[in-house]
């Protein structure tokens, strides 16, 4: 479904007001720390001219930091019961507007995983109730390397509705029958496009990912099998030295689907609720099992695995490498590690400067 | 509605048996007869058992796969879970999720010699393995086990033992010998001295501590089975048992689905070393 519209800025903000009178609308917020997704009680908070990522992705609309599986208690017969919490997920409809191609992107990553051999029904229940508005990018920023991916800055397909700023009016991209129910009743606000504005939309895009493109990076596609080579080479260890095993990486990046599972008892001890909640490659703890034994004990290990997960493992999991090179992980490393550094590394065997160890 | 995969299947203990110290079997009934009829499983596979209010963990199933009425699982206690569970008693309340995973290669080791080799509570796995054999006895050949304990007092299934050799050879070993063991002690890998494979048609299946596969398994190789004829079975943390979690990946692999049991040849492409 390819069909192009318009919709002047100064009727954006109708155009919100009218997706709440149905849907819960979550948007883009200026805050004092940066941008982030909320969920949005007045269209005068949503920002759709924030440049390159939010703070954290999408992704906790869909895979919460804590999800509340389900609910047990003991009845006073001494019989329990079981309180699914699923059918609170599937209630209530979304719009999620604002989505670069990268978090889209990071989206259809986890589709693959959640929705694939096997179906995860919280995932499955929320993605299906929320429909997705994206937004280009006119402008990316020095952390940003999805051209090198092939997650943004053009984007064909993982949205409803695809917006991209033409400064005056954005043009929408019409992207699946649920986008265009929700324009096909707000027809008076839109205008049919012209096909200067396409032409613009490509123009503006393809300086973007020329932009991105000067950063000297490989094809992300094409490391598998340096990485493979790579597995116990040294500069491992100085990385794994680097790192603080923060697991911040993980929290931030839009793929990062890890997760453990636990129970919360109330004080009564004849209720609880299990949850899980998401948890790091990083971590120490991640691999422990009953009896102490930590299968990957030393940090490069650990440090190795996400960047194998991310793209070696994944290739035989879902298809693809599952990176979307929105640069979060970079920007919010403590220990000043560049994931564009370390593919450099291992593609080029040249250390870069930056990631000289003990020098920031 | 969806059905959920997380959420557990009610079901009781039917009964608690000591095993050795700190480890007790435990008979699970499915309450719902019409889950439990389906409950079938393959030897070598496991499940997720809840524990309310302590959690879930994974643990491999004991029982006969013939047996529908009920399964079992043998526990040693030694996380949250296992504690939480030593506390309940018969009649009491617990979740099942599974059986999860890919079990011993039953249909490859017909018309074969099998070996089987456990350590410790490594032999939980391996229990429904010897049944299923003994069950289908013309269908396998020489068939022997290797176990080895700690001390005679951490031998598991010691009533099962009399009744197995009129089907099997059983070898036993412990580290540390009492006075009253009159058996071989060592590690199990002291059974191997006297054997030689009486021909190329053998598979060996394993399962102990990490340490003892090791060694084992290099035993293994050098008496000459190669690496597809060598299976065990691996820990790990496994929170889903479906491959969402990410904690037990190991090398790019799920143990909880593309797993547990594993062979030597596809463990060695694992860029991870996991034995």
């Amino acid at each position: 479904m390819e069909r192009f519209l318009t919709i002047d800025k100064g009727l954006m903000d109708n155009f919100l007001e009218r997706v709440m009178e149905y849907y819960q609308l979550i948007a883009p917020v200026r805050t004092e720390k940066g941008v982030l997704f909320e969920y949005i009680s007045g269209k005068e908070e949503v920002d759709l001219t924030y440049s390159g990522h939010t703070i954290l992705p999408p992704k906790k609309f869909f895979f919460p930091p804590v999800e509340e599986m389900f609910v047990y208690e003991y009845e006073d017969s001494g019989n329990i019961r079981l309180y699914d919490l699923l059918d609170e997920v599937s209630k209530g409809k979304r719009v999620i507007v604002g989505v670069k191609p990268c978090d889209i992107n990071g989206l259809l990553v986890l589709d693959k995983v959640f929705t694939g051999e096997y179906n995860d029904p919280y995932y499955a229940a929320r993605r299906k109730n929320t429909l997705v508005i994206g937004l280009t990018c006119n402008r990316p920023m020095e952390y940003c390397f999805c051209a090198y991916l092939n997650t943004g800055p053009f984007i064909k397909r993982g949205f409803d509705i695809l917006l991209s700023d033409l400064g005056d009016k954005y043009i929408v991209e019409v992207g699946s029958e649920d986008g265009w129910k929700l324009i096909k009743f707000n027809l008076d606000l839109f205008s049919e496009a012209r096909r200067d504005d396409v032409e613009e939309r490509e123009k503006l895009l393809m300086k973007v990912e020329e932009d991105i493109r000067s950063k000297g990076l490989p094809y992300f596609e094409t490391i598998e099998g340096a990485l493979r080579e790579k597995f116990l080479d040294e500069m491992w260890d100085e990385y794994g030295k680097k790192c603080l095993a923060c697991g911040k990486c993980n929290f931030t990046c839009p793929t990062c689907r890890c997760f453990t599972i636990t129970d919360e008892p109330n004080p009564d001890l004849k209720s609880g609720k299990r949850v899980r909640t998401w948890d790091s490659c990083h971590f120490l703890s991640f691999t422990r099992v009953a009896s102490g034994e930590v299968f990957r004990r030393d940090r490069p290990s650990r440090f190795k695995q996400r960047i194998y997960h991310k793209f070696v493992y994944s290739i035989n999991e879902i298809g693809s490498i599952s990176c979307v090179g929105c640069g979060r992980c970079v920007e919010v490393c403590p220990a000043k590690i560049n994931i564009m550094d370390v593919i450099k590394e291992v593609t080029f065997g040249v250390k870069p400067l930056s990631a000289k160890i003990g020098e920031d | 509605m969806v059905s959920n995969p997380y959420l557990p299947k009610l079901a009781k203990i039917e009964s608690i048996k000591d095993e050795a110290p700190e480890t007790k079997t435990f008979k699970i009934k499915i309450l719902d007869e019409k889950i439990r009829d389906s409950f079938n499983f393959s030897p070598g596979q496991f499940i997720e058992l809840t524990v309310f209010g302590y959690g879930e963990a994974p643990f491999s199933i004991t029982s006969s796969p013939m047996v529908h009425e009920n399964f079992s699982i043998t526990v040693r206690k030694m996380g949250n879970v296992t504690k939480g569970l030593f506390r309940l008693r018969e009649g009491d309340f617990v979740g099942v999720r599974g059986p999860f995973g890919r079990g011993w290669p039953l249909e490859k080791m017909k018309e074969n010699d099998v070996l089987v080799i456990a350590g410790g509570i490594g032999l939980a796995p391996l229990k429904p393995l010897i049944e299923y054999i003994i069950l289908h006895r013309k269908m396998y050949n020489n068939v022997k086990l290797f176990y080895g304990a700690k001390t005679p007092k951490d031998i598991i299934y010691k009533d099962m033992f009399d009744e197995w050799r009129k089907y099997i050879d059983v070898e036993l070993t412990v580290d540390f010998a009492e006075k009253d063991w009159s058996g071989h002690s060592g590690p199990v890998t002291v059974l191997f001295k006297n054997f030689q494979p009486s021909s190329d048609n053998i598979y060996s299946v394993q399962c102990g501590p990490p340490i003892m596969m090791h060694f084992v398994t290099r035993q293994l190789s050098s008496i000459g089975l190669p690496p597809e004829k060598i299976y065990f079975s691996l820990e790990r943390n496994m929170k889903c048992g479906m491959g969402f979690c990410g904690k037990c990946m190991t090398g790019g692999r799920y143990v909880c689905k593309e797993g547990p049991v594993f062979n030597y040849s596809e463990v060695k492409n694992f860029l991870e070393t996991p034995v």
